[in-house]
């Protein structure tokens, strides 16, 4: 039972940095605009949530740092893509290599200092629970922040006029140009609100999962998150067990490993892609359905509608 | 090589292509292209200036310097030209597909499943074999795997309507875990020592250009561009993929093979990204080891948008990034700066020419 | 614009590059016999140069391995003011490894230090290619000839942390120590083994957990692996990582205590910290680059697989400051066995060592050399986890 507790918990924790650029690509997506730049989200929003907390004492301003820095990248995209129709593949990739050399290039005076992170906060009376409360509630603040946020990008997304909005621009956008709306201007805010959860996950990462930054420590969890948006079907509740899910297989290699077993992690490391492709193959056109309109025009290269 | 040049493009016109227009207009217009790609890589290289200084790394030193190290100099003018042949495979496996509106995100992957064939290959037959003979075995073993790689994409696509872009991409990560398994575990050469394949016998390693250190991957690279380009240009074939490209619903009225013909576009991006996997595995690397062509996919992709898919353009467009990875060496060496810092610039060149060296009218078609 | 003159444009530009790069091409020397060097006095292989190159696989500042090459690097950069010294960080073990060599090489150095186990290859590459340049590369083992111009040198870093496994034997309350590594290399087996037989021999039921990363630097699983540890009940974690704050600041958050590795690092777990093996290269590689500019390289004892103890003196590692938790018997204990380790016959591995599966592995009485060491490829008994994983 303790395996079990132990790779949920590590599948928590690990996976939170996952699940918030999932959310940040959900919310992107939705508006019809897809970013593999989100490897390079994290990757800036590792580095200044780690500086920003180094030069100011306090993680919650590192972590609005993060998210400021995921925000600024992503606002290229969008500058890129929305307002210039460059490609979107491409433009993504494009800043994944532009976050690679600015954090690198920057990122330098922030290897090795030390920095006052954010710590495990035990939640009283749920943290008592036995396995919920050590899964869920014997964790760092940006956790339980992410169990509110999840349900509030839900709301947001599906119970109000602004996602209606969004999901409106991802899904018939001509028909928002009819109403006398800019298309241009909500898909950019889509973007940019996507890059700063993405920028928040990376924070989360270096402020309080791994309390270090190291040049491309991100090593292809903003690619997990791509996958993730699409095995969730662009829903902000399933990326949230989906996080989960990715996170617990990453977890559980070391889990096996510290119990005297030999383990291939990587045969582990495959499990969130194969999942993913499995669940295009089996439910294939009930996914892709799921897919916002605008999107789908995004994959099939056909020009957008705006 | 004169018989590459594309004079007899104009006399076959494609229907997908823009009307040629008036040579008074052409001038004109060609004038205003030179000057966008001027201001936009010009724009490029002042916003880098600046990132420079803020360093306080003088920005005239460093260019100088790095174009001492890169061009005044023989070995990092070969070092280019090995870098450049895998990139310019890879980037083709995106030309292809794209002719017929595919986008084939995937050749990372393809680069890495094709090296773990041609590895595998050489593993197989061992030196029972002359060493011509294992290497034209490895080529086909890596054009094969990566077209099966790319095909997996494209079975999706055609059996489920799963589109190819999101698999390529997922498959990517899945050949990464193919490779690291099997150099962590069953191919491993050592079991303790870092975790990597036996080298390549060398009488199966690529045969160096005479008098240099240049492999011929470069010359394997180059004909390809050229056979590429003829297949788009002037076959049947290629006709009908810019068909597809340029309206599939059109295509299927017209009575192409429009399944065959998106699969067919996949199945030779795949080759070719195999092809480059094996190059670079044959040619360069001799093992496989835990970073493996990393990023070849993805500079590839970016170089082919760089020569907005269009084979012969692809050639500078991949030299362009090879320079840029030996200039990273210099900006390291000579201006003590991270090694990573020559991205900012790649990225920087990147953004200016997909945003502001086309009218945004017709730039995402 | 049309597609025709702007695709002429380009082949034309992409055929005169490629022309550029051949014809310069043809005019090749590859490497060979003494290139730039000046005409100088001497055929000795690493004199006359002007420059030292040091190549690292990470950032120069990863409070560890490559921040320790680098403080070394420092100090070579003091003791030779007429050597320039160049700096690499973030070279991968791959031919991307020789590139940045030969770019060294043709900016005047002669002597290159190789600094990653990996580099060796890309080492070896390089000296064969340039016979009046030096290449030594540090941490692994050259099986085959060493040409005139290579050898490999390194500390027994496995005899402090034996040393630190008595401290960490007494220290543990549940008997549990936990060890993150990256790659099964000897060196890390090695570091393992000497570490848990330390253990053992002041407590016979210590056991040592390991986990593997798969990565010199990936904080993010380091914190994972340390979270696995620690939940299994461990109360000491040490491990071979180039960067060592992650796990350090997780066991000091979790209430465990900390064995360090490269580098002092007490100040982050000033609560935890027991002690550490720490490098000190200045002194060795000032003798490496003094013996190589003197002329005397080939043949000398780092022109082989150059091996420094306590038993030779001058060990390159240090054992880090104690910390709070280590008392006076503790101490004692460690200064008994390092007059030990400095003897002649002295080793943590003076059979009978027994492997992990119960077999012997070396015989009672038994001192292995630092050769034998070097080529450790088992677990001894008390050590948890598989090799081949």
């Amino acid at each position: 039972m303790s395996l079990v507790v132990d790779v949920l918990a590590g599948g928590v924790r690990g996976g939170t940095s996952i699940m918030y650029a999932g959310l940040g690509e959900t919310v992107s997506e939705r508006s019809g605009v897809i970013n593999l730049g989100t490897e390079g989200a994290m990757l800036v929003g590792a580095l200044a949530g780690y500086a920003v907390t180094a030069e100011t004492g306090s993680p919650w301003i590192g972590a609005l740092g993060g998210a400021a820095a995921g925000a600024l990248l992503a606002s290229i995209h969008a500058l890129l893509v929305v307002v210039r129709k460059a490609n979107q593949f491409a433009s993504g990739l494009t800043l994944l290599f532009l976050a690679l050399g600015v954090t690198s290039f920057y990122g330098s005076d922030y290897v090795g200092k030390s920095i006052n992170p954010f710590t495990k906060w035990d939640v009283p009376g749920l943290s008592d629970i036995p396995w919920i409360g050590e899964i869920f509630f014997q964790n760092d603040p940006l956790i339980y922040v992410s169990y509110v946020a999840v349900p509030l990008i839900w709301f947001v997304l599906f119970r109000t006029r602004m996602g209606l909005l969004v999901r409106t621009a991802g899904e018939r956008s001509d028909s928002l140009t009819v109403n006398g709306y800019s298309v241009e201007r909500i898909r950019s805010a889509a973007v940019i609100a996507g890059g700063a959860l993405s920028g928040l996950g990376g924070a989360h990462l270096s402020i309080a999962y791994a309390n270090a930054w190291f040049e491309n420590m991100v090593v292809g969890r903003g690619f997990i998150a791509v996958a993730l948006v699409i095995f969730a079907s662009w829903s902000p509740l399933r990326v949230m067990g989906g996080a989960y899910l990715f996170g617990s297989a990453l977890a559980l290699a070391p889990a096996l490993q510290a119990r005297g077993y030999g383990v291939n992690q990587f045969a582990l490391d495959v499990i969130p892609f194969v999942l993913t492709l499995l669940v295009l193959a089996v439910l294939g056109k009930r996914t892709l359905a799921a897919a916002p309109d605008e999107l789908k025009r995004v994959f099939e290269n056909a020009p957008a509608k705006t | 090589m004169t018989t590459t040049l594309p004079a007899p493009r104009s006399e076959a016109p494609l229907p997908v292509a823009p009307p040629e227009a008036p040579a008074s207009d052409r001038g004109a217009r060609l004038a205003q292209a030179t000057v966008r790609w001027i201001a936009a890589l010009g724009g490029a290289f002042l916003i880098f200036s600046a990132l420079l200084i803020s360093k306080n790394a003088n920005p005239l030193t460093v260019y100088t310097d790095a174009w001492n190290s890169t061009f005044a100099r023989q070995q990092s003018i070969e070092d280019i030209v090995i870098k450049m042949a895998p990139f310019v495979l890879a980037a083709l496996a995106v030309v292809v597909p794209a002719r017929a509106g595919m986008a084939n995100v995937g050749g990372e992957g393809q680069v890495i499943i094709g090296a773990v064939a041609a590895c595998g290959t050489a593993m197989a037959v061992g030196d029972a074999l002359p060493g011509v003979t294992v290497m034209v075995l490895m080529m086909l073993a890596g054009m094969v795997a990566g077209a099966l790689w790319a095909g997996i994409a494209g079975a999706m696509r055609l059996l489920l309507k799963v589109n190819e872009a999101v698999t390529t991409l997922l498959l990517n990560y899945v050949a990464l875990d193919v490779l690291l398994f099997l150099i962590y575990q069953p191919w491993r050469a050592d079991p303790t020592g870092q975790p990597a394949t036996k080298e390549l016998q060398t009488a199966a390693k690529l045969p160096l250009l005479a008098g240099t250190t240049v492999n011929v991957g470069i010359v394997i690279a180059v004909i390809a561009v050229v056979l590429v380009w003829i297949a788009l240009s002037f076959t049947t074939w290629g006709f009908s993929l810019s068909v597809v490209g340029g309206n599939a619903e059109a295509a299927r009225r017209a009575g192409l093979p429009v399944a065959k013909l998106l699969l067919s576009a996949l199945l030779v991006g795949g080759a070719l990204a195999g092809l480059a996997g094996m190059v670079h595995f044959a040619g360069v690397e001799y093992k496989l080891r835990p970073g493996f062509g990393a990023q070849i996919g993805y500079t590839a992709f970016l170089a082919s948008w760089l020569a907005r898919h269009k084979p012969i353009p692809v050639l500078l467009a991949c030299f362009v990034f090879a320079a840029l990875t030996v200039a990273g060496d210099s900006l390291q060496l000579d201006a003590g700066l991270p090694a990573a810092t020559v991205n900012i610039l790649t990225g920087l060149i990147l953004i200016a020419v997909l945003g502001w060296t086309t009218s945004t009218r017709k730039a995402n078609s | 614009m049309s597609a025709r003159t702007r695709r002429l444009a380009a082949f034309t530009g992409a055929i005169a590059a490629l022309a550029v790069a051949l014809s310069s091409c043809s005019a090749a020397s590859s490497g060979g016999g003494g290139g730039g060097a000046s005409g100088s006095d001497s055929s000795e292989p690493g004199t006359g140069g002007t420059a030292v190159g040091f190549i690292m696989v990470g950032p120069k500042d990863d409070f560890g391995y490559n921040q320790a090459v680098y403080d070394g690097s420092e100090i070579i950069k003091k003791k030779f003011p007429d050597l320039k010294v160049i700096t690499a960080e973030n070279v991968p073990e791959d031919d991307n490894a020789a590139r940045t060599m030969e770019q060294m090489i043709d900016k005047g150095a002669k002597i290159i230090f190789a600094t990653s186990y990996g580099h060796l290859d890309a080492a070896v590459q390089v000296a064969k290619d340039h016979p009046d340049v030096v290449v030594i590369q540090q941490g692994n083992t050259i099986t085959d000839t060493v040409e005139p111009n290579m050898g490999t040198y390194f500390g027994t870093v496995y005899e402090p942390m034996y040393l630190a496994g008595i401290a960490a034997g007494k220290a543990t309350k549940s008997d549990k120590l936990g060890y993150v590594y990256a790659f099964p290399i000897p060196q890390t087996i090695a570091n393992i083994n000497a570490f848990e037989r330390g253990a053992q021999s002041v407590n016979p039921d210590a056991e040592t957990i390991t986990v593997s990363t798969s990565s010199w630097c990936d904080p993010a699983k380091q914190r994972s692996a340390a979270d696995s540890l620690l939940s299994q009940g461990v109360d000491v974690i040490t491990q071979h990582q180039d960067c060592t704050k992650t796990v350090i600041e997780a066991a000091e958050a979790k209430g465990a205590m900390t064995v360090g590795y490269h580098a002092d690092a007490s100040s982050l777990a000033p609560k935890g910290w027991i002690t550490g093996a720490v490098w000190n290269w200045g002194p060795l590689y000032t003798d490496i680059v003094q013996t190589i500019v003197d002329g005397k390289f080939v043949g000398s004892e780092y022109n082989a697989n150059y091996r420094v103890g306590y038993k030779t003196g001058e060990n390159p590692f240090v054992l880090a400051p104690y910390g709070k938790v280590v008392d006076a018997q503790t101490k004692a204990a460690i200064e008994t066995a390092k007059a030990f380790l400095s003897t002649a016959t002295g080793s943590p591995f003076v059979g009978p060592v027994i492997a992990q599966d119960g077999s012997i592995a070396v015989a009672a009485g038994k001192v292995p050399t630092y050769a034998e060491v070097d080529g450790m490829n088992y677990f001894v008994k008390g050590v948890i986890g598989k090799l081949s994983s």
